[in-house]
């Protein structure tokens, strides 16, 4: 690769992101990540996925995207190691624990989920402090987990809808368990309030419960068109109470339906997606509604691309639906020049910036970019957003 | 054991200056002599009372090397050379050379002619501190003395930026200045050769790092010249040397050509005048492929660039214009932003750190109203952008240079150790070295495993392979005799009898005998026979001889039988041996005293 030419420097992507980004930020990581989470308001983790020794880290974002005013004099582009640890085995799955400075991670291959110290002032290494054990599953499938804001630091985990369960971190003692038999696959572990969580299963199933009834949960099969090999994934709305909450369903044939979190049984509205065939392992798509921008959601993980959609056009009709957005900078990328495709390993919004995204790609690239909304439609930005919890902004997994 | 020293000078965490001070094979050198620019007073000086409390630092220091033109690598220099006093050579490259004076020279007038400080160097300390210098080339070996010895390798980093490999036997450091490994347009990426050095030592400023795109910049850099144009604007773009305005100016040329912009772009007469000058250097300097690139794009040769005339900062209308000096301390480049600086719809972008007192210092720092000569106000109303475009290596890239050099051991210079811990894991679990990270002012003291080279004669090496196989552990090195001759500076291992006939010596012989005694109720004759037979069949692999003047011999060792005075059931064994058997002949002895097995014949 010729570093000097300029001319395919200047490509087509490159000339119209100087009008389609207000902020574009490339990183090459030097080993791909399948997490990106947040874990302060300028701080995210993310972590290897290779099977034997990997890395977490815990970047800061650079200085210059949070310059508001003096964003001219800002040189800071650059992400910041502030924390690194090592880890034994893949880190499929990284929740970190509101208001404590502790992570919990999962490595896709079995149900124990491993704790961390994030570390403070007197160090920069994050290190091991604990695990906890999961219930085992049939297969061999990692566990997904959920958090929540909490006086007591506790993780909602499973792998299969019969294992969710809830734990205490400091006793290992565990509080609640899902009143179900049924052992379906899951593909995300969601909370919605401090006590009613979703468990999406990957066959369409959405259990909704309350973690502090042992009551048997409300059970929400997938729409009847549904096949058998189709795989489903989940994600809710964030928001200050449960009515304006909205839970949007994909499935792999591209059909999604977004509906009120209250009467799941039916859709507000549905769509079909242009996705491709799902190559890469169904592990890394990621589903997503913004946490600022009403009715947007982002797709990732079929492609080299993240999608963006606004949902506020679609109609109970099934039809195709409209790109709101597309970002394709992992794929134009000068790094990617090699035969393999490249394909989004994971995206996050950030929790009060409106168009800011975060995308991480298989290539170890990292992107940080606010993308400028040129449609005719403009989506509106909700202004009655307060606080956001931003463990409720996270994407499906 | 062999020790090397590291001493960065300094105090507590300042990460503003580079001085470090290394100790190896009985030589002290001292890498880089940086100022450190947040200082008004003698703090940006380093402390070089670690080197001697008063008086000149000549008799202290072998040598001292620059790696690069940056004042916070050099801006000490000529205060440490003519004010404290040192007159052993300093070695930098040829383009580090020719452009430290300049830095220095301007630095030195905005200190003392704009800030009225007293304590500084003169111009003329200047010049009889770049008389000291000693140029260097890439990858060429200088010997600073008998035993001292040093090369330059490419940096990238900054034109003429080297790192060092110092070396005194087979003891050796490498100190990279400021290196980058991913490659920028104009410069390249730095490069050396798995030379093994003992110590690796590397700034850590920038290794808690991961760095923006190269393209990120510069589509910064577009959207910001761009939309100023769009406007109406002008845009100044103040640069000091050549290889930066080039890289820009190429890029705003193709920019140019694909959106079919109009606007006219200039290059300033200071900027052109000095371009021959450095042009010169910037070609040798750098490889092959970026000499193309360049020769082929000279700058004069711009299709949308011209030449600036001052009379052209009034046209109407946008305009880009590259002028010089870069911190718009003085020169054109500060009158083009008298003149714009009213306007917003203007701007202004530094591409690089300015100095404390310079108007590009202060408005980098927010300052939008500045006293001008003749207590004028200029009210700074147009948008000041600060980009980065200058190439460092972040932490992929430490990881990067370690592969490459495959040092021993890794020392990292100015980094708070808080803030290096993982970094200094991940070294220590990947390579498998010691990573050290001493604070300034800390003395880091590694121990060296030096091997010494050493001749053999032939005929030496020839014979000790000859002979058999060791006892009783076939896989345990061999003890090899020989005499080690050390003549001048040459160390040789030659036989014994070589080395007497050298040194004139007569040779003397040791042998060692032993008697062992045995219960044997066979004949003299038999017994030996009988030992002969049991030493065969434990001494495989070894030459075993039973001979007819009635001996047994293994290797060279000489085994008789002869019967006791008193009982011929007891047979005494006369086991005979050279020095050099020693280990063999202890081994039958102990063998033989155990006696004989029964099942013998």
């Amino acid at each position: 690769m010729d570093e000097l030419e300029f001319d395919d420097v200047l490509d087509d992507w490159f000339i119209e992101s100087l009008k389609t980004y207000r902020d574009l930020h490339v990183y090459q990581l030097e080993h791909p990540t399948q997490v990106i989470e947040w874990t302060s308001e300028k701080t995210v983790c993310v972590a290897g996925c290779s099977l034997k020794k990997n890395e977490i880290l815990e970047l800061r974002l650079p200085l210059r995207l949070f310059a508001e005013e003096n964003k001219g004099l800002c040189a800071e582009r650059d992400f910041k190691v502030v924390h690194g640890g090592f880890t034994d085995g893949p880190v499929r799955c990284l929740r970190h624990i509101p208001g404590t400075r502790c992570l919990v991670t999962n490595d896709g291959l079995s149900a124990e989920l491993q704790l961390w110290g994030l570390g403070g002032d007197d160090s920069n290494v994050i290190r091991r402090t604990g695990s906890i054990e999961g219930s085992r599953s049939v297969l061999e499938c990692g566990s997904r987990i959920a958090v929540r804001d909490s006086s007591r630091p506790q993780v909602l985990h499973g792998a299969q809808s019969s294992g969710v369960q809830l734990t205490e971190l400091s006793s290992g003692q565990m509080l609640y368990k899902l009143d179900t038999d049924a052992a379906d696959p899951l593909s995300s572990l969601q909370f919605v309030s401090d006590s009613v969580f979703l468990a999406s299963c990957c066959n369409g199933n959405i259990y909704v419960a309350d973690t502090r009834t042992s009551a048997a949960p409300q059970l929400y099969p997938p729409p009847a068109c549904s096949g058998e090999s189709v795989f489903w994934w989940t994600d809710a709305s964030s928001g200050p109470d449960l009515s304006g909450c909205k839970v949007i369903r994909l499935s792999s044939s591209g059909q999604a339906m977004v509906s009120d979190l209250r009467s799941l049984e039916g859709a507000v509205s549905q769509a079909h997606l242009d996705i491709q065939a799902c190559h890469h392992g169904l592990d890394v798509v990621r589903v997503s509604w913004a946490p600022v921008l009403d009715n947007c959601i982002a797709l990732s993980g079929f492609s080299g691309a993240v999608h963006i959609y606004d949902t506020s056009v679609w109609t109970t009709e099934l039809q195709e639906a409209q790109l709101l957005f597309e970002h394709r900078g992992h794929v134009v990328s000068l790094q990617s020049e090699d035969a393999v495709p490249v394909f989004i390993t994971s995206h996050v919004w950030h929790p009060d910036r409106p168009r800011t995204l975060l995308s991480a790609a298989s290539d170890g690239s990292v992107h940080v970019w606010d993308w400028v909304d040129q449609s005719g439609t403009r989506a509106e930005v909700n202004k009655l957003k307060g606080s956001v919890h931003p463990t409720l902004t996270c994407g499906a997994v | 054991m062999p020790e090397i020293k590291v001493t960065p000078l300094g105090a507590g965490q300042d990460v503003g200056r580079s001085c470090i001070l290394v100790s190896i094979g009985g030589k002290n050198l001292m890498l880089d002599c940086g100022m450190h620019m947040g200082y008004n007073d003698d703090r940006r000086f380093p402390d070089f009372s670690y080197i001697t409390q008063n008086g000149r630092l000549t008799d202290f220091l072998d040598c001292v090397i620059i790696s690069h033109f940056h004042l916070d690598h050099c801006g000490a220099l000529p205060y440490m050379s003519e004010m404290v006093g040192y007159d052993g050579p300093i070695y930098m490259t040829h383009p580090t050379k020719a452009i430290c004076p300049i830095l220095l020279e301007d630095f030195r007038k905005i200190t003392v002619d704009k800030k009225g400080e007293t304590n500084f160097f003169t111009s003329q300390m200047i010049k009889d501190c770049m008389k000291k210098v000693i140029p260097l080339n890439l990858h060429q070996t200088v010997q600073v003395d008998d035993e001292l010895e040093i090369k330059a390798y490419y940096a990238g980093h900054v034109l003429g930026a080297a790192m060092v490999q110092i070396k005194v036997g087979s003891e050796s450091v490498v100190y990279t200045g400021d290196y980058n490994m991913t490659p920028d347009r104009h410069l390249g990426a730095a490069w050396i050769d798995k030379c093994r050095p003992d110590i690796l030592i590397s700034e850590s400023t920038y290794a808690t790092t991961i760095r923006d795109s190269k393209r990120c910049r510069e589509r910064d850099f577009l959207k910001k010249v761009h939309e100023s144009i769009e406007r109406g604007g002008k845009v100044l773009i103040p640069v000091f040397a050549p290889g930066r305005a080039q890289e820009l100016c190429i890029l705003l040329e193709t920019f140019w050509e694909r959106m079919n912009l109009k606007a006219p772009i200039y290059f300033s007469t200071g900027l052109t005048e000095k371009a021959n000058h450095y042009y010169k250097l910037f070609i040798t300097w750098t490889n092959q492929k970026i000499r193309k690139t360049f020769v082929q794009r000279n700058m004069f040769e711009f299709k949308h660039i011209k030449a600036f005339d001052r009379s052209y900062a009034d046209n109407p209308g946008p305009m880009v214009v590259f002028a010089t000096p870069g911190m718009l301390h003085a020169g054109q480049s500060l009158q083009i932003f008298k003149k714009w600086a009213g306007n917003e719809k203007n701007m202004v972008i530094m591409p690089g750190y300015c100095v404390q007192g310079t108007i590009g210092h202060k408005i980098l720092n927010g300052q939008r109203k500045l006293e001008m000569e003749g207590r004028t106000t200029l009210d700074v109303k147009l948008q000041v952008e600060y980009m980065s475009f200058s190439a460092h290596a972040d932490a992929k890239g430490i990881m990067q240079l370690i592969r490459m050099a495959e040092p021993r051991n890794m020392l990292l210079v100015h980094g708070e150790a808080v803030k290096m811990e993982f970094l200094k894991g991940k070294i220590e679990q990947e390579f498998s070295v010691d990573c050290y990270m001493p604070a300034n002012g800390e003395t880091t003291t590694v121990t060296t495993n030096p091997s010494v080279p050493v001749d053999i004669s032939l005929n030496l090496l020839k014979r000790e392979m000859a002979l058999g196989g060791p006892l009783p552990d076939p896989k345990k090195p061999r003890t090899m005799h020989g005499t080690l001759i050390m003549k001048e500076n040459s160390l040789k291992l030659v036989s014994s009898e070589q080395a007497l006939k050298e040194l004139g010596l007569n040779e003397h012989q040791l042998r060692f005998t032993c008697r062992v005694q045995l219960q044997d109720p066979h004949s003299d004759s038999d017994t030996l026979h009988r030992i002969y037979k049991h030493l065969k069949s434990v001494l495989k692999g070894y030459t075993i001889q039973h001979l007819p003047d009635g001996t047994v011999m293994v290797e060279s060792i000489v085994i008789k039988v002869s019967s006791s005075a008193d009982d011929t059931n007891t047979k005494v064994l006369l086991l005979s041996w050279s020095y050099q058997d020693e280990d063999l002949g202890s081994f039958l002895s102990s063998l033989l005293k155990k006696g004989l097995p029964s099942g013998l014949c």
